[in-house]
């Protein structure tokens, strides 16, 4: 095997196609996961458009069911795993390194090979509309629908191991994370002097790391069911379809915090910054965060006040869900504590973190109506909840993200959004957030149940379906601005290193950054350390206008990049592609994987040859 | 596109937007009513949301769906006055301390641990209370209570895509069985077991009590009643009833009614309980079509065999094309309202509709893919033998 390492020379370019292929930049991986993940926003986008197609009128007839619960399927399954997780990890990529002052993440070579598993995994699922056998059963899956003979075509199989595929990926990012946290932050940056984005990254990663094992077992234990004949999941051989919900929500909840608690690091990064002021209260914004982090493990069961566990287990679990209530509160007080008293501008950013608090409000809210267990009863499985989700989970996670977008671009672009198309930008999605999702409370206590494809106009629930409808083509428009924002920077004026007088280190150093990040690794004094630098320089009468001096590159060890993740990806994925095709692909997927493997352990992490 | 991006080169912060420039006492004024505008349509929109059509749940019909709703109904008080409090300081300080121009840089205020004590310790407080009020909640609506009526029980099994009701004692302990339709007194607690023959359904009659999951291998228990001093019409009224959890092609199309009625009228449409009569040449003729071609899987004699009905599922589960297959029992067909679990009214256009094709009906129904009279499409049977099928099913003379 070394020999073969040894034929392979390392891949030297860092321009075109190639150097996208091998790079090892956490900067480069991260517009990697970004692009990626706008990607499967149109598809998942595409999706809503036809339920919402479809529920646009009563007795509608343009899809049927067995296409409509694709649709819900696959957008929900999406919008998850490969539209905001990979969101959010492309923002822990950019801004994690370079807001501890660090050159990159602690495993370079890892965090490629998490985003190529994840780019497979992603196109894995997508196969399964190739061969017309799309997941059906729901984002969650519930078994025992998903088992034989209810569930007799390979769209689950294609569901449950590109899933299992997905799951590798997340793990191994979340690990780097912790790592890269943990072990590589600038002298000086103590824990309590860390900003909350990456504070909610570390949280993230922790929960990422815990809750996808079990969600792991869950999948292997389904596709055994499904294929090797096993009898986890089905009551007629002594199986058990509760376990799956258990399993599946032991994961699927902190899964929620997985996906709201980056939106809300941005959003604590974005508030001080135009609020000229610093977070108020952070390390109660911190303490919320990890007490959000625990408690998530404690209310599961939540989701499954109606399976019938009694009314002991749902006193436990309303308790404890109405608890964790409060940790959420104490974000958003400090939020608004944070604009108390300060300079608030009005930037494309600001509106978007603005929007984000104004909108978790109602999702929160909502919440605590379901924490009732008796009063969810009636509300469970209704509209009402699709609106609470989408409330989090839109006016959340996809707002929060936007925040970061807006804030972040200059610095990974050297060019500037225009404030005006941003502006436009937000006030579409707001409203048309609003007018897709406020309706569906009102359908939901009208008695409207989830994932029906067709209603009959006597349940009165058309003029608030159109309603919503109404909402998806607003919302529409309001990404079409958004990517023609994006478009037009192409030839936008170039921005300074600084443009919104940031507090973070990643704003002290040029934009877009050089490879190496940091020329000098910084010394760290305390919370927001640029505005400390930035205050020390306006008190000795030389304000800081220029970001950190470019050096020569060669003069900074950095790492190379390498053929053997997207090698190793190949195999992985191909390991999960056998299982759907034919079992000896699987086979050579492994054989890939091992030869990657090996390889990889072959490979110095800097070739000699490579002064860079 | 838009004109050139509004930033400003350098490390000052970036200058607001070009309204600010307006006096900030005007501007408060308009916002103030920019504000009441939005309360008002806020509300009104809130007022025309609500309906108590269908199967609406802010319409209760027992004390079940009553004590949910009242507890939904504090709720929503609660959030809205949260609601307003919250976006209400949210909004004040966003337009408050909205940047000025030559503003200096504001105060640098680190925090405030009293208020962070006070406003973390308030919140406990409300969510404990109302947490404690549902687990109170909660134990009251489990089980009926016990100084009332003598309760009737009713056993539910979902089916991919009915609901099965047997009654065991339906009075003088006459055992029935019957689908879609599930006919109780008034003033009476029902008392229900919930199970499944195949996947997770769920049992939901918003009018009467949220629902609970219907999974196989467990028993569910649950209760309701309908009270008459809370229902305005006259009796009999049907109300509403669906399945909740996704259980595959035909879920929407899972639904069946719940008629409330007296209970001599009950107990008379129990004692009528009996197949049709074939007391005339054309329902003879019906009587051997359903034996010839429907047999195998429905039932119209009374209640179904245990034993058959054990086989039957056995046949659905292990697969195959034609097999029979657990199906409604037919034996009071002609006393429902609706056909196809729920979802259209029963008469003899939609019964003809329905024999002649049920995929068009309901599109993923068993019927049409496993009947040997629809291997085919359309049903292998003449216009004349249909009538008869029609006739005898619903007892017209």
């Amino acid at each position: 095997m070394a020999a073969i390492t040894g034929v392979i020379s390392r891949p030297t370019s860092y321009a075109g196609v190639w150097s996208w292929l091998t790079t090892v930049d956490h900067k480069r991986i991260a517009v990697l996961y970004g692009a990626t993940a706008i990607v499967f926003l149109i598809i998942a986008g595409v999706e809503a458009g036809v339920i919402r197609m479809q529920l646009a009128s009563a007795d509608n007839d343009l899809i049927g069911p067995g296409r409509f619960n694709q649709m819900f399927t696959m957008h929900a399954t999406v919008m998850i795993f490969m539209v905001i997780m990979p969101l959010s990890v492309s923002f822990f990529n950019f801004v994690i390194p370079l807001a501890i002052g660090a050159r990159d993440v602690a495993f370079p070579r890892l965090n490629a090979l998490s985003y190529w598993i994840f780019l497979f995994g992603a196109i894995l699922m997508h196969m399964a509309f190739l061969v017309d056998q799309v997941p059906d059963a729901g984002w969650f899956s519930y078994a025992n629908l998903t088992e034989k003979p209810f569930s007799v075509n390979r769209g689950l199989d294609y569901w449950s191991i590109s899933l299992l595929v997905l799951g590798s990926s997340s793990v191994a990012g979340a690990l780097n994370f912790v790592v890269t946290i943990i072990n590589m932050r600038a002298p000086g940056m103590s824990m309590m002097r860390m900003p909350v984005f990456v504070w909610m990254t570390l949280i993230t990663s922790l929960l990422l790391v815990l809750a996808f094992p079990v969600i792991t077992v869950g999948l292997i234990e389904l596709t055994m069911d499904r294929n090797f004949g096993t009898h986890f999941f089905i009551p007629a051989e002594g199986g058990d379809p509760i376990l799956w919900q258990h399993l599946f929500w032991v994961f699927g909840h902190p899964e929620v915090y997985i996906l709201i608690l980056p939106a809300m690091g941005i959003v604590s990064e974005v508030l001080p910054t135009f609020s000229g002021k610093p977070l108020f209260g952070y390390p109660f914004i911190i303490f919320s965060g990890i007490v959000i982090g625990i408690m998530g493990w404690a209310v599961w069961s939540h989701h499954m006040f109606t399976v019938g566990l009694g009314p002991v287990a749902n006193s436990v679990f309303t308790i404890t869900t109405m608890l964790i209530g409060v940790p959420t509160g104490i974000k958003i007080f400090n939020w608004i504590g944070t604009m108390w008293k300060g300079a608030v501008e009005f930037t494309s950013p600001m509106l978007f973190a603005l929007g984000f608090v104004a909108l978790f409000i109602v999702g929160g809210l909502s919440g605590v109506s379901h924490a009732v267990s008796p009063s969810d009863f009636q509300q469970q499985d209704t509209y009402y909840i699709v609106a609470h989700l989408h409330y989090v989970l839109f006016g959340g996670s996809i707002f929060g993200a936007f925040a970061g977008i807006y804030y972040w671009y200059p610095k990974l672009t050297g060019r500037m959004l225009s404030e005006t198309l941003g502006k436009l930008n937000f006030w579409l999605m707001f409203i048309g957030m609003n007018l897709t999702f406020f309706p569906m409370h009102f359908l939901g206590l009208n008695g409207m149940p989830r994932r029906i494809y067709t209603y009959s106009a006597e349940f009165g629930w058309e003029n608030m379906n159109q309603l919503a409808s109404l909402g998806y083509i607003v919302l529409f428009l309001s990404f079409v601005v958004f990517f023609v924002n994006i478009w037009q920077t192409r030839n936008a004026r170039r921005v300074s290193h600084d443009p919104w007088d940031a507090p973070g280190l990643e704003w002290s150093i040029a934009s877009p950054p050089p490879a190496y990040n940091f020329a000098v690794i910084p010394q760290v004094e305390g919370l927001d350390q640029y505005w400390i630098d930035k205050q020390k320089a306006r008190d000795a009468g030389t304000p800081l206008t220029e970001p950190e001096a470019l050096v020569d590159p060669d003069s900074i060890h950095m790492p190379s990049p390498s053929y053997w993740p997207i090698f190793t990806a190949v195999g992985v994925a191909l390991i999960g592609g056998g299982l759907l095709s034919h079992y000896a692909i699987s086979f050579v997927g492994g054989a890939i994987t091992m030869m990657g493997v090996i390889g990889w352990g072959n490979e110095p992490a800097t070739a000699p040859s490579d002064h860079h | 596109m838009g004109p050139p991006p509004l930033w400003r080169k350098g490390s000052l912060p970036m200058q607001s937007t070009s309204n600010s420039n307006r006096p900030s006492g005007r501007r408060s004024i308009l916002k103030n009513r920019t504000v009441l505008f939005g309360l008002i349509a806020a509300l009104f929109l809130f007022a025309t949301g609500c309906s108590k059509e269908g199967q609406s749940t802010w319409e209760a019909f027992g004390p079940v769906a009553q004590k949910q709703l009242d507890l939904f109904n504090v709720l929503l008080w609660v959030m809205v006055a949260t609601f307003f409090l919250v976006e209400g300081v949210l909004l004040y300080a966003v337009i408050r301390y909205r940047k000025r121009p030559g503003q200096p840089r504001p105060p640098q205020i680190h925090g405030n641990t009293t208020l962070e004590v006070v406003l973390t310790i308030i919140p406990t407080i409300l969510v404990l209370a109302l947490g404690i009020w549902s687990v109170f909640a909660l134990f009251e609506i489990d089980k009926p209570p016990g100084d009332g009526p003598e309760p009737m029980h009713v056993n539910v099994t979902a089916h991919q895509w009915w609901f099965e009701f047997e009654y065991p004692d339906a009075g003088n302990g006459k055992k029935i069985i019957t689908a879609n339709d599930l006919k109780i007194p008034v003033d009476r607690p029902i008392t229900l077991s919930l199970f499944s023959d195949d996947v997770i359904h769920s049992f939901w009659v918003p009018k009467l009590a949220g629902k609970l999951d219907m999974v196989p291998t467990h028993e569910n228990k649950m209760w309701f009643q309908a009270d008459s001093d809370k229902i305005d019409d006259d009796l009999p009224v049907t109300l509403f009833g669906t399945c909740a959890e996704l259980c595959g092609l035909a879920h929407a199309l899972m639904r069946f009614r719940v008629t409330v009625m007296e209970q001599t009228d009950f107990d008379s449409w129990a004692a009528a309980y009996g197949p049709p009569p074939t007391n005339t040449d054309k329902a003879k003729q019906g009587a051997q079509i359903f034996a010839a071609n429907c047999t195998l899987c429905h039932t119209i004699d009374g209640p179904d065999d245990p034993a058959l009905s054990a086989s039957r599922l056995t046949g659905f589960l292990t697969g195959g094309d034609i097999t029979p297959v657990p199906a409604p029992n037919l034996t009071d067909l002609r006393t429902r309202n609706t056909l196809a679990a729920g979802i259209v009214d029963l008469n003899e256009t939609t019964l003809r509709q329905w024999l002649q094709n049920p995929e068009d009906v309901k599109p993923g129904n068993y019927m049409s893919e496993r009947a040997v009279l629809y291997q085919n499409g359309s049903a292998d049977l003449t216009d004349e033998e249909i009538d008869a099928l029609i006739g005898y099913l619903l007892d017209l003379r």
